[in-house]
């Protein structure tokens, strides 16, 4: 294995690998003012109507593959006129994905509340978005938070797939690379191993929270 | 309007495709199975270095985007003078992705049966292979039914992926489809029904099975 060419072709991949971090952080923030409100809203609604349209989308997610969803977006998005960058369509791929799985996570997180801090607010006279805001919300974020980590290192595998459409992040850059120079074991060893550290920080940070707020839903749960 | 005309004159392409799709998940899981159980047995029986070399391989398998084993499959073997068809080599990646997962899912499934399992096959004079292979075993598959269905499931999205080597699976046609006739949104309909199906049929067998076991 050639290391010095690994090295020299740092200066091509780093940019891939920012465009990649950056492709996952705003597609996992964008999807996160989307998906938590929905989740919220599906655990708070009675509606059975708009609950079921929540469902579909949350099964249309899950039960495609994101390849799909990047071709929907990819051919849809310039039939409805809109012309848009590679880039902005592969976000919106990733938020149109990431919000259904946040969706889940913030569900979860609120069905893991128990019912007794509900009937307590009840019972000491909260309306029921005083209770979402003050009692349940407060104890439901810290749990969506581990999973929330995990749905991080998720999107940033899922943005390797933007590569199919010229967007040029890691996988893009370092397959250019390998284009012009045929050296494939390099550049498969420098990009997977660019891959692995940040997901590995990220299921680090994780597992930290996990560990913090664990103990925090710990606590909470004693102190019922 | 939607061309139901248009829908029904591509629909058997497109169901040999999703035959090709489940042909590829079902087969890579299959090995995937396997290969999981015999490298889960060495990480539970083998040294210090075989167990960190099988955490290796999962850690990377689960910290590398699926296109990189495509690519790494695909591309890298033939340099080493091993070349396998596109079927094939999409086969060896998947099932590689897949033994990753399925390490982590037999590993949760087997420290969740109780060590007193362990003690009685010591006891009753079986040796390690055989407590592991008639003991153990048995009663991890089983715990481990819904979350394998799910992985599954999982393939079946991934296999998608083995649309940029050209292996002729259900995006893969799609694809082709579109830019032939230049039909969009029914072929994307067709194709997300089909996924949905599939998908969707799998993960319902898995919460069924979970709940089943409770």
């Amino acid at each position: 294995m050639d290391i010095s060419f690994i090295i020299d072709s740092m200066p091509r991949l780093l940019p891939g690998l920012l465009l990649t971090i950056n492709l996952s952080l705003v597609g996992l923030g964008a999807a996160a003012i989307i998906g938590l409100p929905l989740g919220i809203f599906h655990t708070e609604i009675k509606s059975k109507i708009l609950r079921s349209i929540i469902d579909l989308y949350v099964f249309v997610v899950r039960g495609t593959p994101i390849l799909v969803q990047l071709y929907a977006a990819y051919f849809l998005i310039p039939m409805t006129g809109l012309k848009i960058s590679p880039f902005w369509t592969g976000i919106v791929a990733l938020v149109f994905n990431s919000a259904g799985y946040q969706v889940e996570i913030a569900r979860a997180a609120i069905l893991s509340i128990h019912d007794g801090q509900r009937e307590g607010a009840r019972s000491l006279g909260l309306s029921k978005v005083q209770t979402l805001r003050k009692i349940v919300l407060p104890q439901a974020f810290p749990r969506m938070l581990p999973a929330l980590a995990n749905e991080a290192s998720n999107l940033v595998k899922a943005s390797s797939v933007l590569s199919v459409i010229a967007v040029f992040e890691l996988h893009k850059a370092a397959n250019a690379v390998i284009s012009q120079s045929y050296k494939f074991l390099e550049m498969l060893a420098a990009q997977a191993a660019l891959y692995i550290c940040f997901v590995i920080i990220l299921t680090q940070l994780s597992l930290w929270l996990e560990k913090r707020y664990g103990a925090y839903a710990q606590k909470t749960w004693d102190n019922r | 309007m939607l061309d139901l005309n248009f829908m029904a004159e591509i629909a058997p392409d497109m169901a040999a495709a999703l035959l090709m799709t489940i042909n590829l998940s079902i087969l890579s899981v299959l090995i995937s199975i396997i290969l999981g159980a015999i490298l889960t047995f060495t990480r539970i029986t083998g040294g210090v270095f075989t167990r960190y070399l099988i955490i290796g391989f999962v850690e990377f398998t689960r910290g590398t985007p699926p296109l990189v084993h495509i690519s790494i499959i695909y591309f890298l073997l033939p340099q080493f003078g091993i070349v396998l068809s596109e079927f094939w080599s999409g086969i060896v990646a998947l099932s590689l992705i897949g033994a990753g997962y399925t390490i982590e899912i037999f590993r949760g499934a087997i420290e969740s049966i109780s060590e007193g399992q362990t003690d009685a096959a010591k006891a009753l004079g079986l040796t390690r292979i055989q407590g592991y292979f008639l003991i153990l075993m048995p009663q991890a598959v089983r715990r481990s039914l819904p979350p394998l269905t799910n992985e599954l499931a999982n393939v079946v999205k991934a296999s998608s992926l083995l649309s940029v080597i050209s292996v002729n699976e259900l995006t893969k046609v799609a694809n082709d489809l579109i830019f032939v006739h230049f039909v969009v949104i029914e072929v994307l309909i067709e194709l997300t029904v089909m996924y949905l199906m599939v998908v969707g049929i799998l993960m319902g067998v898995s919460r069924w099975l979970e709940k089943r076991m409770k």
